[in-house]
C-alpha cells in the first residue's frame, strides 16, 4: 500500500445540526495511485463535496464528527490540527473550487492571490513569485497573462477566473488535485476546455486528480477509475471502462440513461431518476436506493447490500439484484 | 474609477451649491423683514442702513445670493451683530476643536472595534463574542449626556484628576497638554458611541465575510488565520463600516454639542446653540453653511476610500 498517494478507509463524515445527526459521508473506503485520476459521481447531495473537504479536511470544525482514516502521502489527515493540515495543503493536495464566481477573492487582485500562495508557503520573495505567478498563468492559458496579473476577479470571465482558481491550486504542485465539480459554473463551450486543460496539467506536473461531478460524459475519457456515490456511501467503483460498459447496479444505469447523448434523436425525452435523493437523516434500513428502484425486491427494502466484488479486478457493486454481469453494453461515452 | 470620481465631483458640486441656496434663503424664510430678523425689532436706522448694503438686501433675490455666495467664497460670512465680530473668524476658532475632538474619538473607536469586532466574529456566539455583543448593547443604551456626566463625577471629582472637569478647556496652542486632558473624557463619550456602531457592524460582516467560499479556499492554500483575517476577510467586510463612519462622522461635526455645551467646550456645536439663543442669525447661517458643506465633504471622502478598498463600487 506504500505506492499508494491517498488511502481512504470507512471514513464518515457526521454533521450534527438542529434538525438531527446527517451522515453526509457513510464509511467510504478507497485509493488512489500517483499520476491516477479518479472521477467521483452522483447526484446533488450525495456526499461528493464533503468527500472532498473532509479528505482535505477542510471541513469547518464545529458540529461535524469524522471517524475512519484517510492517509495522504502517509500523513493522516483525520483528527489532524489545522497546523497539520496548513502544512499540506496547497504542497499535498489543493483543491479547484466549484465556482468561480465566489471562490476568489472579489478585491484583491488575481497576481496577488496567486503570489500569496508562493511567497507565504514556499518563501519566495516577491520578484520570484510575481514571475511564476506569470509563469501559472500563460500554463492554464490566460492571455496577456501580464496584463491579467493586476486585474480584480470581477474583470474577467467566468471561464478564465476558473483558470485563475487552477493556477492558484497548482502554484506549489500539490500531488494531490481535487476538482470539485470545477465545470459546473461554466458555458458548456468552456466546460471542455477547462477538463483538456486539467487533463493536460495532470499529465505535465506528475500529479493525481480526483474529479468530481454529477455528469457521466465528463469523467468518462478523463478518468481511469470511476466511484458512484448515493446517499453518501459507495455503491459501485470500478474502471472506468467497467462503469460504463459492464455497469451491474441499477443506480449506475439510471445515471447512465439519464446524460444526454449526441447520437440521441432530437426531441428525444432524457430519461430521470424517479423520486429524489433520500433524507440523510432518515435513512430506510434496506438499500437506500430501494425507494426509487424499479426493481427493487421486498429484501432491497429490508437488507442493506454490502460491496461485492463483480467480474473485472477492482470493480466492485452494492447490489441485491444487480444487472447480469454481460447484457448492460448499451450507453457509452458521448 | 476616473469616471467614477468625475461623476462624484459633479455630484458634490451640486450638492454644495443647493445647500448654499439653502443656507443663504435660511435668512429669508424666517417672518418678517431680513434686517429685522437680524438685528431685532429695536434696531437703529443706522444699523439696518449698513445692513441692508452688506447684505444688499434692497436688490432683487438672486442678485443678492450672488452678492452673498461672492463674499463666502471670499472667506466672508458677514459681521455678527450681537457680538461685533466676524462670523468667519468665530468659526475659525470654534472649527478646529471640533475636528480634534472627531479625530480623538474616531482613533479611539476604531481602535477598539477593529481588533475587538474580528476577535469577536472569529466564534460567533462564543465566550468573547457574547461578552462583547451584551456589553456593547448595554453601552448603546446609555445616552451621551449620562455618560459624561458619570465620567466627570468618578474622574474629575471623586479622584480629582486635574483639567478634566466642565470649564477647563483651554486651545491646543496654548498648552496642548492641559488641551488634550480637557479634552479626554468628551472624547472617550463619544468614541463609545462610535465604537458600539463600529463595532457591531463589522463584526457582522467579518461573520458574513468569513462563509464565503473565498475564504475556504484562502484556508486550502495553507495561509495563517491571522493572514486569512486581515488579508482576505476584513478588506471586504469594511464597506458597511467605512459608510457608516462618513455619516457618523459628519453628524459628530457640530453634533457633539451636548458633551460641549455640558463641559463649557467652545465648539461649533456650542457656538451655534449660543448663536440660536441669541438669535445671532448670521453666525447661525454661517455653521449651518459650514457643517452642511463639512458633512458632504466627509462623505465624498469615504465614499472615495470605500472606492478603493472595493473595486467593484467604482465598476458600473
Amino acid at each position: 500500500m506504500t505506492d499508494r498517494l491517498l488511502v481512504v478507509e470507512n471514513l464518515r463524515t457526521t454533521f450534527r445540526t438542529v434538525s438531527g445527526v446527517i451522515p453526509a459521508v457513510g464509511g467510504v473506503s478507497f485509493d488512489l495511485g500517483a499520476n491516477e485520476t479518479l472521477g467521483i459521481v452522483g447526484e446533488s447531495g450525495s456526499g461528493k463535496t464533503v468527500l472532498a473537504r473532509t479528505i482535505m479536511g477542510l471541513q469547518p470544525r464545529t458540529n461535524i464528527e469524522v471517524s475512519g482514516s484517510v492517509l495522504l502521502n502517509g500523513q493522516q489527515v483525520v483528527g489532524a490540527s489545522e497546523r497539520v493540515m496548513r502544512e499540506m495543503w496547497a504542497t499535498q493536495v489543493a483543491m479547484v473550487f466549484q465556482d468561480p464566481m465566489t471562490s476568489l477573492n472579489p478585491v484583491m487582485r488575481i497576481g496577488r492571490q496567486i503570489d500569496e500562495t508562493l511567497r507565504v508557503r514556499l518563501g519566495m520573495d516577491r520578484r520570484a513569485a510575481r514571475a511564476r505567478a506569470i509563469e501559472l498563468l500563460n500554463m492554464v492559458g490566460i492571455p496577456s497573462a501580464e496584463a491579467r496579473y493586476r486585474a480584480f476577479p470581477t474583470e474577467l470571465s467566468g471561464g478564465m477566473r476558473q483558470r485563475v482558481v487552477i493556477a492558484t491550486a497548482l502554484a506549489c504542485s500539490p500531488k494531490l488535485l481535487i476538482a470539485d465539480e470545477p465545470t459546473t459554473g461554466l458555458d458548456v463551450t468552456i466546460q471542455s476546455q477547462i477538463l483538456n486543460l486539467l487533463d493536460s496539467l495532470k499529465q505535465q506536473l506528475d500529479m493525481s486528480v480526483i474529479l468530481i461531478t454529477h455528469d457521466l460524459g465528463v469523467v468518462a475519457t478523463r478518468t481511469s477509475r470511476i466511484i458512484v456515490m448515493y446517499a453518501g456511501q459507495i455503491v459501485e467503483m470500478g474502471a472506468t471502462r467497467d462503469i460504463f460498459h459492464h455497469h451491474r447496479m441499477r443506480y449506475t444505469r439510471a445515471l447512465l440513461d439519464s446524460s444526454p447523448k449526441v447520437a440521441n434523436p432530437s426531441h428525444t425525452r432524457l430519461a430521470v431518476i424517479p423520486g429524489r435523493p433520500p433524507n440523510l437523516s432518515t435513512l430506510p434500513p434496506g438499500c437506500h436506493f430501494a425507494p426509487r428502484c424499479a426493481f427493487a425486491t421486498e429484501q432491497c427494502h429490508r437488507e442493506r447490500p454490502t460491496l461485492q466484488a463483480a467480474d473485472s479486478p477492482g470493480h466492485v457493486f452494492a447490489c441485491w439484484n444487480p444487472l447480469a454481469a454481460s447484457t448492460n453494453e448499451g450507453d457509452s461515452t458521448r | 474609477m476616473l469616471k467614477y470620481m468625475v461623476r462624484r465631483l459633479v455630484m458634490l458640486v451640486g450638492i454644495v451649491f443647493v445647500i448654499s441656496v439653502g443656507s443663504f434663503y435660511l435668512i429669508h424664510l424666517l417672518p418678517g423683514d431680513p434686517a429685522t430678523v437680524i438685528l431685532g425689532t429695536g434696531a437703529s436706522p443706522a444699523n439696518r442702513a449698513i445692513l441692508y448694503k452688506q447684505l444688499g438686501l434692497n436688490k432683487p433675490i438672486i442678485e443678492q445670493y450672488f452678492i452673498w455666495i461672492g463674499n463666502v467664497l471670499h472667506g466672508n460670512l458677514g459681521t455678527s451683530f450681537i457680538s461685533q465680530t466676524s462670523v468667519a473668524s468665530t468659526i475659525r476658532t470654534a472649527f478646529p476643536i471640533d475636528l480634534e475632538l472627531i479625530i480623538l474619538s474616531q482613533v479611539l473607536a476604531f481602535a477598539a472595534a477593529i481588533p475587538l469586532a474580528m476577535r469577536s466574529a472569529r466564534k460567533p456566539n462564543g465566550f468573547l463574542d457574547r461578552v462583547l455583543s451584551a456589553g456593547s448593547f448595554t453601552l448603546l443604551s446609555i445616552p451621551p449626556f449620562i455618560i459624561i456626566v458619570l465620567l466627570v463625577l468618578f474622574i474629575s471629582i471623586k479622584l480629582g484628576v486635574n483639567n478634566t472637569g466642565p470649564s477647563s478647556f483651554v486651545p491646543f496652542t496654548s498648552d496642548w497638554v492641559i488641551n488634550l486632558e480637557s479634552l479626554s473624557l468628551p472624547a472617550f463619550t463619544l468614541a463609545i458611541a462610535s465604537f458600539v456602531v463600529y463595532f457591531r457592524i463589522l463584526r457582522s460582516d467579518m461573520i458574513a465575510t468569513l462563509q464565503e467560499e473565498f475564504i475556504t479556499m484562502a484556508r486550502s492554500k495553507g495561509l495563517s488565520r491571522r493572514r486569512i483575517m486581515w488579508r482576505h476577510a476584513f478588506r471586504p467586510s469594511s464597506v458597511a463600516l467605512l459608510g457608516t463612519a462618513g455619516v457618523n462622522i459628519g453628524g459628530l461635526l457640530a453634533g457633539s454639542f451636548v458633551v460641549q455645551y455640558l463641559l463649557g467646550i467652545p465648539g461649533l456645536g456650542y457656538t451655534l446653540i449660543a448663536g440660536i439663543a441669541s438669535s445671532d442669525y448670521l453666525l447661525v447661517q454661517g455653521i449651518v453653511l459650514v457643517v452642511s458643506v463639512g458633512v458632504v465633504l466627509i462623505n465624498f471622502f469615504f465614499d472615495f476610500i470605500i472606492s478603493l478598498v472595493d473595486p467593484r463600487i467604482s465598476r458600473e
